[in-house]
């Protein structure tokens, strides 16, 4: 977004607060819609824009120029309209859980300027959590940035706090049991125009919605850890949630700088899904002697591209929780191809549920 | 002069630029207009932010002057080489401003340390896994063998740097108390190097305007600017306790100033490890080979001792915003020199020298700054 100096005339398009050339202060809105001045398809793909054909046009808006990218084909003289997120980007975000999930939606929550209020079971846990996220922050911002940061993050124990929120994101623990205690307070507590949205990784939307009493206001973003560092938030909705709602889980995300994928309200929705077989059977190889743990992942590594190999991931993710998730693919589809290994078993028997024990595939204890 | 608080932001690259660029515009009483040419001094652009070309980036924030610029790269002397290409080029243009600026927070750790590794060869070093700490590891763990330097003397220096560090307002560890037992307890990063060794990592900016000219009676003289080069990588040279590009360009440098090492009465050092502060001393003639601990030791480099050194907190405890570095190391130079250095003001304030080395010594850059006024 371009503008012009309201001193001398320049146009600026960085976001600096003032005119070197004049001194003038400016802001530079976020823009609305404009017409396309010039636009050009492009065939070619690079990478952050694998997918081709795109469009890419320069439009003229209100206040300036911006160049923007495009779906779907655009001509010379188009109107565009883009819709604003000066709405989403102003929302104050409820969180509930100070688990890992929590912590890290705080984290990029905060860092994005919004208002954040976490709620917690005890005093100990969202003090902790607090002190957690806030050292994280610390990395990346200089006191002042801290201060504001702090001053904006509430925490509480008490879950009528939660009426001054926008959107709340449920992030307690990947439980049916626990999330239907949870959700109804939860919801009680929200003004009623709000968004109650689920980061569950793929349990029934339906069974957590069935305690609720405004499902229609109810769905599923679902972030990836570390969540300041993964774009990806797969986005899903239960029968009862309503198109607005729908629409605004995308556009919330999209808002944080995230790309939505909106997936059907499946078991372990898309990701989970193709990730647990692709562990499973690096377990398999394991059992059968194919290879050692190390190089089952060294191959995975090298071979397919991945950042980290499948046993390391299972180490990093918790056995625990892994075996959770093949289980609920089973119990949801009656599949038992989706049952975790044998091995998995013995490992959660013997205490190795990876970096948190300090053992799983490999020993974490030296570090 | 104008430099940005160094330390962890969530500016951008170029938000930081502009603070520092308005700061020295406003600290010459210069217009942008007045400007006839720039420099931008930048390390990590390309790997970290995806941004290269950054001098046209800075005319973005001065638009429709269209004036001549470009950007230098030569690892953590960037900006020690753009001061003297700036100083160089005044026979062309005048004034010239010259801003050095890095954004490194946010970058994972894996990442940060390969591309900052970058400084070293691609094959020779990085290849093997010698990393930035690594590099000057291997240069403390030599200076330890030859002259029976302790870790005790390494402490030495990073607990005086940070004490400076207290004392300057942007400094990126201004806020952080260091005890010597902090120091003592670091862990460690590449053996002997420990945590307190290492400098941060930073983001920043730092801008300087350089003329024929003097604006007004704040203006510090250039009396000496010189850079050099050696090999890049540690297994291309025979020593390893010293720089030669760093003796070679002291040398040039006292010679354009007409001065010895004794009549320098502060100076800003590339302590980018605490070895690198004692071999500067070294390399610089403010001490003989392996006798830079004994000055340490003695207090001569506080800020009340003979020559304080990196009265500012230098790199370990000022913060090394790397592309930003040489130039910050200047606008610390230029504050003492004019008496506006508030609590950390030293009293001779005659002569000021700055360091600012790149990679484990394969470019180094030395400015002598002050004289009569």
């Amino acid at each position: 977004m371009a503008i012009h100096c309201p001193g001398c005339g320049a146009i600026h398009a960085y976001d600096v607060g003032s005119c070197l050339l004049c001194g003038a202060d400016f802001d530079l809105p976020a823009p609305t819609g404009g017409t396309v001045l010039a636009v050009t398809r492009v065939d070619a793909p690079s990478i952050d824009h694998e997918e081709v054909p795109y469009w890419t046009a320069l439009i003229e808006t209100d206040s300036g120029q911006a160049i923007v990218k495009l779906e779907s084909p655009a001509q010379v003289g188009d109107e565009l309209s883009f819709g604003s997120s000066a709405d989403e980007s102003r929302a104050v975000v409820g969180l509930a859980g100070t688990g890992i999930m929590a912590c890290g939606l705080a984290e990029l929550l905060l860092k994005r300027g919004h208002r954040v209020i976490m709620w917690g079971r005890s005093d100990a846990s969202v003090s902790k959590a607090r002190a957690k996220v806030l050292d994280r922050l610390s990395r990346t911002m200089d006191e002042d940035e801290l201060d504001t940061a702090a001053a904006a993050f509430n925490d509480t124990t008490n879950l009528t706090d939660f009426a001054d929120c926008d959107i709340v994101v449920e992030a307690v623990a990947e439980d049916m049991a626990v999330k239907q205690a949870v959700l109804p307070g939860i919801e009680a507590a929200m003004r009623a125009n709000t968004v109650l949205a689920t980061n569950t990784s793929g349990l029934s939307l339906e069974d957590m919605a069935e305690s609720l009493t405004r499902p229609e206001q109810f769905g599923a973003l679902h972030f990836f850890n570390p969540p300041i560092r993964m774009k990806l938030v797969e986005t899903a909705v239960c029968s009862k949630t309503s198109q607005e709602t729908s629409a605004f889980l995308d556009t919330f995300a999209v808002s944080l700088g995230r790309v939505p994928i909106r997936v059907a309200a499946t078991p372990a929705f898309a990701v989970n899904r193709a990730l647990m077989p692709l562990l499973n059977e690096a377990v398999r190889e394991l059992e059968d002697g194919v290879a050692s743990a190390e190089d089952i992942d060294a191959a995975v590594r090298l071979g397919l591209n991945h950042p980290m190999g499948p046993l390391a991931l299972c180490d990093l993710i918790g056995i625990d929780v892994v075996v959770n998730i093949m289980d609920n693919l089973v119990d949801r589809t009656g599949d038992e191809s989706y049952a975790p290994r044998p091995l998995l078993r013995t490992m959660i028997e013997d205490g190795r549920l990876g970096r948190k024990t300090g053992t799983g595939f490999y020993d974490h204890s030296r570090r | 002069m104008g430099k940005t608080k160094f330390g962890p932001t969530v500016k951008t690259l170029v938000q930081l630029m502009h603070e520092a660029i308005g700061d020295a515009l406003r600290d010459a009483d210069l217009r942008a207009e007045d400007i006839q040419a720039f420099v931008v001094a930048n390390f990590l652009g390309g790997p970290n932010n995806a941004q290269l070309h950054l001098n046209s980036v800075v005319a973005g924030l001065m638009p429709g002057l269209n004036l001549p610029s470009w950007r230098v790269e030569a690892a953590c002397a960037s900006g020690g080489v753009a001061m003297h290409q700036a100083i160089l080029s005044l026979d062309a243009y005048d004034p010239i401003l010259v801003v050095g600026v890095e954004h490194m927070s946010g970058v994972p750790g894996l990442e940060i340390t390969r591309n900052i590794g970058m400084a070293g060869d691609v094959g020779l070093d990085q290849a093997a896994g010698l990393t930035f700490p690594a590099n000057y590891a291997i240069v403390a763990q030599s200076h330890m063998q030859a002259y029976g330097t302790t870790t005790d003397d390494f402490d030495n220096v990073s607990h005086k740097n940070h004490r400076n560090a207290r004392l300057n307002p942007k400094a990126h560890f201004h806020h952080k108390k260091v005890e010597m037992s902090d120091v003592q307890a670091g862990v460690t990063v590449a053996a002997p190097l420990r945590l307190f060794d290492c400098c941060p990592i930073s983001d920043g900016a730092a801008a300087a305007i350089v003329s024929r000219s003097r604006t007004d009676g704040r203006s510090v003289r250039v009396l000496g600017s010189a850079v050099s080069s050696d090999v890049i990588s540690l297994s291309q040279r025979a020593e390893k306790t010293t720089f030669a590009a760093a003796r070679d360009a002291g040398a040039r440098a006292y010679r354009q100033a007409g001065v010895s090492p004794g009549e320098i009465d502060l100076a800003e050092v590339h302590d980018c490890f605490t070895i690198a502060e004692l071999v500067a001393m070294e390399d610089l003639g403010f001490a003989e080979p392996g006798r830079a601990t004994a000055r340490v030791r003695a207090g001569d480099t506080t800020l009340t001792g003979p020559l304080p050194i990196n009265t500012g907190g230098g790199l370990k405890a000022g913060g090394h915003a790397i592309g930003a570095t040489g130039v910050g190391q200047v606008y610390e130079l230029v504050t003492q020199l004019r008496g506006e250095a508030g609590e950390r003001q030293v009293a001779r304030t005659g002569l000021g020298l700055s360091h600012n080395v790149g990679g484990v010594g394969g470019t180094c850059a030395v400015h002598i700054f002050g004289g009569e006024r």
